[in-house]
């Protein structure tokens, strides 16, 4: 009796630990996040006053009157909803397309055996090596001369191929059983057939993991959008991303670091949103066990 | 351009039809000890293959390549049209910098220091989290959530966050807690002997939700009869840990080891962002983009490019080969 | 299967979605995609022209739309759509804001790209220290007999973008920067009677400028005597700011020609003058760590900054500041030196018809437009007659700022270099940051730099 309820004292003050463990380092993790939160909430004066105290972790709470002065003044003085319309719309083009050709490629590579794969996977490794950082004038070049700059195209298309995406689903589809494609083949099925009926539904946390990856990556992404797509022209609707206007917003002088968190927060919050509901797939989806490489 | 473009894009095909043949020959000599292609199979193949492979030769090898064919000429990036080809005069340059110990030297000294201090501390703590996570208690989804939150915040933001926390002066966060204690504010980005490693640490915050959602899952693959089996033989956490998850997550463990380690050598954004052109925290990819963008030689930028290309290259293979040797 | 309908849903909406914004996309695709324009043949292109026959004459700027500037712009530019100007001569402007971003060099990159293929604006914006550059690359075109010696004259000659005395463009607006300080706290110190009616004829000396600074210290009134921005050290606000001090104490930096730095940038006079904003630092006169808004609050005693501190004073401090503040000159020494250079207009050598670029760009800098960019901007204008209209109270922060412009403005150096220049300046900065020598600091970065330059004589 009394052996048993010390090893159950034991296990409570484990589990105490555990909890006590991870709600410290937690706080470590996110209290940037959370101050950038709280800061977007308060005017300068606020701010200022509440440096080096821990009120500087806490809303204002006392005179609720300027609580959304800083969004308000951020989301209507400038179109932004129109600019995270479009946003939203090449996300959905580059996601879906994103994980349809990715993952087409990272199926062949698992799953088949044909002449010259060796010579495809030394291309995906050798992109995923170089550093891309100064490609973007010859990518400019490029895509000017197929006659597509200026139109959305121009955002879309190359961001569609990813080749660690690629290396992923790869990574995914080898430990998926060669079982359920050879029933299928058995059946009659074609090989689209299979990639679309068997492995994607079979891969959806793969998915939900690349298609949140490339959504930070089109959402976040700045400088080529504006060097491709011609400028927001007043009357007409711009084709500019949500970026683009919050550059604008944070290159205006005479903006407060409440006015700069607070485009911050607008900044991310989509990704948030979108990761809270991709996160049930996210957590089984990256590397799901056994990865060889 | 057009002519360049096709003449790449078809020797890439060449060498491709030519690896083909190759394989072919070599399944046709084995004399049946490896089995033949089907055709069907290597057909239907090749079809699939064909979306992922058109978009990456336009807009990924088609730019990379050119990138680095600049290497070998002088293009400054004012004069597009006035481009010549010096062979290996900007490597020469290289090679003088680094003997001088000019920045190019600062730049790989730093980006050697960041690799080897963010990949062990980086993969750590992924794993230390995932060990945590891992653990069948209440509430571990949320923990799990708030560790994962940093890495879909983009790098400029958390660059901005952590540059305005580590900011010198009552005007930076933690200094305006110390100042309050009595300590001097101390300019934590801008010490030389401190910075690189406040990058580190930020840059392992940043990043190793990602590779703990990857240890998570090869823990989730490890057999459970395993530690049943090593609980009956009465082994502790210390040796359940060396002899049970450590093999199993030896697959994983190699995936992440390549993934951060090229992801490592091409840090930039965050000294960027945060400190700027300094000598102690230049970085071979931020001196890169110095010199193509701020400099505008081109050339010189994508011969830096080509020489990271073929070391990060070199050790990746290396790594590959160690790690697999072992199995 | 449920999963599977839900992402085949997912992938029509995006194709719906996607050909939607496809269709509003097009419109724009210019007729410069033939696929034959290798990149960068510098052909002018064929002019664009609107609905009503109109050439349009593109601009592209590098403020905010929604900036005060930005506003301005836009102000200027639908007063020329709508002038007899642009009737006549059958010209539409539309303009191409690129807001430059705070962390990259959005602006440049863009324009690079542009470049590159052939396609720059007609007209576009630029840094007074990137004329030599763009000139010597052919970005810019010669404009010396576009615009009228009339018109010419009217600008300050310290302000036209001039390379090997050709003209390449015309300023916006100049700016010059001086010692913004807090009278109060002067008072408090006992230390405003000297300062109050200095005028650039007479500036102080940088002796001068430290016993104030020490007495400031001394007496308690402020947190910092002097913000020079050193904290800015990472963009060109600290070359901008900082070079006067090392010019007026008898330094150098570069030759003539742009392209030595050995014997200038490492010269006795411009060591001592690094040495002295050390000096400063140790005496707790300045710091790298001060806060940037230290002066508008009232916690600091001077600060240096250029004039668009003025509106942002006058609209967004005037409770802490109040009236209580003015501009003093920069301090000089052995030679005189204040800051100059803003951005300019020029036409590009890829202007679809350089003619009538060059009718949108004399509106652009004109007088009426210098004074309404200059008010929405609280800096000055560049040319003679603007300032005439604008007719600065004497004494005023703008007067002392014009004031010295004309009388001690000296140019950051000439050189197709500058960014290799600004970047070596920008790392003594920051070196200094660590450092107390400034004579080993400037020796390193100096051979550097000369490095550099050599790259441009291969």
């Amino acid at each position: 009796m009394n052996k048993c309820s010390s090893r159950k004292a034991a296990k409570a003050a484990g589990r105490c630990c555990t909890y006590f463990f991870c709600t410290v380092i937690a706080v470590l993790f996110i209290f940037p996040l959370v101050w950038m939160i709280v800061t977007s909430t308060k005017t300068e004066v606020q701010y200022a006053s509440d440096l080096g105290s821990v009120r500087t972790f806490l809303p204002y709470l006392a005179d609720l009157s300027t609580f959304f002065d800083n969004y308000g003044r951020v989301l209507t003085q400038y179109d932004i909803w129109k600019y995270a319309v479009n946003s939203l719309a090449y996300a959905a083009c580059v996601v879906a397309g994103n994980v349809l050709v990715n993952a087409l490629a990272g199926y062949v590579m698992a799953k088949f055996r044909f002449p010259g794969k060796s010579f495809i996977s030394f291309i995906i490794m050798f992109l995923l090596i170089v550093p891309v950082e100064t490609t973007i004038i010859p990518l400019y070049s490029i895509v000017h001369n197929l006659g597509i700059s200026g139109t959305v195209l121009a955002v879309i298309l190359p961001p569609i191929v990813s080749v660690f995406n690629i290396f992923l689903f790869q990574q995914f589809f080898y430990n998926i059983s060669r079982e359920y494609i050879e029933a299928a083949e058995l059946d009659g099925a074609s090989q689209l057939r299979i990639f679309f009926s068997i492995m994607i539904p079979l891969s959806m946390p793969i998915v939900a993991t690349v298609a949140t990856f490339a959504f930070i990556g089109v959402w976040n992404d700045y400088i080529w959008p504006t060097m491709v797509l011609p400028s927001p022209q007043p009357g007409e609707w711009p084709l500019y991303p949500i970026q683009a206007a919050l550059t604008t917003i944070q290159s205006i002088e005479n903006v407060t670091t409440g006015e700069v968190m607070a485009s911050l927060v607008i900044t991310s919050v989509p990704i948030f949103l979108i990761y809270v509901f991709a996160q049930k797939y996210i957590v089984e989806g990256i590397g799901a066990g056994g990865l060889k490489i | 351009m057009l002519l360049t473009s096709v003449a790449i894009i078809g020797v890439f095909l060449l060498v491709f039809a030519g690896f083909i043949v190759k394989d072919v020959i070599v399944v046709r000599r084995s004399a049946g000890k490896l089995e033949r292609y089907s055709f069907k199979e290597s057909l239907c193949s090749y079809l699939m293959l064909l979306p992922a492979v058109a978009l990456i030769c336009i807009f990924v090898l088609l730019p990379i390549i050119y990138s680095l064919g600049y290497a070998f000429t002088d293009y400054y990036l004012l004069r597009p049209d006035d481009v010549h080809f010096v062979f290996l005069d900007n490597f020469k340059d290289i090679i003088s910098n680094i003997s001088a110990r000019g920045n190019v030297y600062n730049a790989i000294i730093n980006t050697a220091k960041f690799v080897v201090f963010v990949v062990p501390l980086q993969i750590g703590m992924a794993l230390g989290l995932a060990l945590l996570v891992n653990k069948k208690l209440r509430g571990m989804g949320v923990f799990k959530v708030l560790f994962f939150a940093p890495v879909v915040i983009s790098l400029t933001v958390t660059s901005f966050l952590w540059s305005r926390i580590l900011g010198g002066g009552e005007s930076g966060l933690l200094n305006s807690f110390l100042v309050k204690l009595g300590a001097e504010s101390v300019s934590f980005l801008f010490e030389p002997q401190q910075s690189m490693y406040w990058i580190v640490l930020i840059s392992a915050w940043q990043g190793c939700g990602y590779q703990m959602l990857i240890f998570l899952s090869g823990l989730k693959g490890i057999d459970a009869t395993l530690y049943e089996a090593a609980d009956l033989d009465g082994a502790n956490v210390f040796l359940k840990f060396s002899a049970v998850t450590m093999p199993g997550l030896r697959s994983v463990l190699t995936f992440v080891i390549i993934t951060v380690f090229i992801g490592a050598c091409k840090i930039m954004v965050q000294p960027m962002l945060m400190t700027g052109n300094q000598s102690f925290t230049i970085t071979l990819n931020y001196l890169m983009y110095i010199e193509g963008y701020t400099y505008r030689w081109v050339g010189y930028s994508s011969a830096i490019a080509l020489l990271m290309t073929i070391v990060i290259g070199a050790i990746t293979f290396l790594q590959r080969y160690l790690l697999k040797e072992e199995d | 299967m449920k999963k599977f309908a839900v992402m085949l849903l997912t992938v029509l909406l995006a194709l719906v979605l996607g050909l939607a914004s496809f269709g509003c996309g097009n419109r724009e695709n210019g007729e410069n995609n033939s696929g034959e324009n290798g990149p960068g043949n510098e052909q002018t292109q064929t002019p664009e022209t609107d609905a009503g026959g109109n050439t349009i004459i593109e601009i592209m700027v590098h403020v905010a739309e929604q900036s005060a500037e930005g506003m301005a712009y836009k102000r200027v530019t639908d007063g020329f759509n709508a002038s007899s100007e642009a009737r006549d001569n059958k010209i539409r402007v539309r303009v191409n804001y690129q807001p430059r971003s705070t962390s990259a060099t959005g602006y440049e990159t863009i324009l690079n790209g542009m470049l590159s293929q052939g396609n720059l604006p007609d007209i576009i914006t630029f840094d007074a220290p990137n004329t030599w550059s763009y000139a010597n690359s052919g970005i810019l075109s010669d404009i010396t007999d576009l615009i009228s010696a009339e018109t010419q004259e009217d600008f300050f000659e310290i302000s036209k973008n001039t390379y090997q005395d050709r003209l390449y463009g015309l300023p916006i607006q100049e700016s010059s920067a001086g010692i913004y300080y807090n009278k109060r706290i002067f008072r408090e110190a006992g230390v405003l009677s000297p300062v109050e009616n200095m005028t650039a004829d007479d500036p102080w000396d940088i002796e001068m400028f430290e016993i104030i600074c020490a007495t400031l210290k001394n007496s308690g009134k402020c947190d910092l005597p002097v913000d020079l921005q050193l904290y800015k050290a990472n963009d060109e606000t600290a070359t901008y700011l900082l070079y006067p001090f090392i010019l007026a104490q008898g330094g150098s930096f570069l030759s003539e020609d742009g392209m030595t730095a050995t014997g200038y940038f490492n010269s006795a006079a411009t060591v001592n003058a690094f040495q002295k904003i050390r000096d400063w630092v140790n005496a707790g006169y300045t710091s790298y760590d001060a806060s940037d808004v230290g002066f508008y609050t009232g916690k600091y005693a001077m600060y240096l900054s250029s004039g668009w501190s003025i509106p942002e004073i006058e609209n967004q401090y005037a409770s802490t500041l109040g009236e209580d503040w003015g501009i003093l000159p920069y301090p000089q020494g052995t030679a005189k030196a204040s800051a100059t250079g803003s951005w300019s207009f020029g036409i590009t050598t890829q202007a679809s018809s350089p003619e009538k670029a060059a009718i949108v760009l004399k509106w652009l800098v004109s007088t009426d437009s210098s004074v309404t960019i200059t008010d929405a901007t609280g800096m000055i204008p560049a040319r003679y007659s603007a300032i005439e209209r604008k007719n600065y109270e004497a004494g005023s922060p703008e007067y002392v700022l014009y004031d010295q412009l004309v009388k001690t403005g000296r140019t950051r150096p000439g050189t197709i270099a500058y960014p290799e220049f600004t970047s070596t300046f920008q790392s003594v900065i920051n070196a200094l940051r660590n450092s107390n020598s400034a004579s080993q600091v400037v020796q390193t970065f100096t051979s550097e730099l000369q490095n550099n330059l050599n790259r441009y004589g291969k």
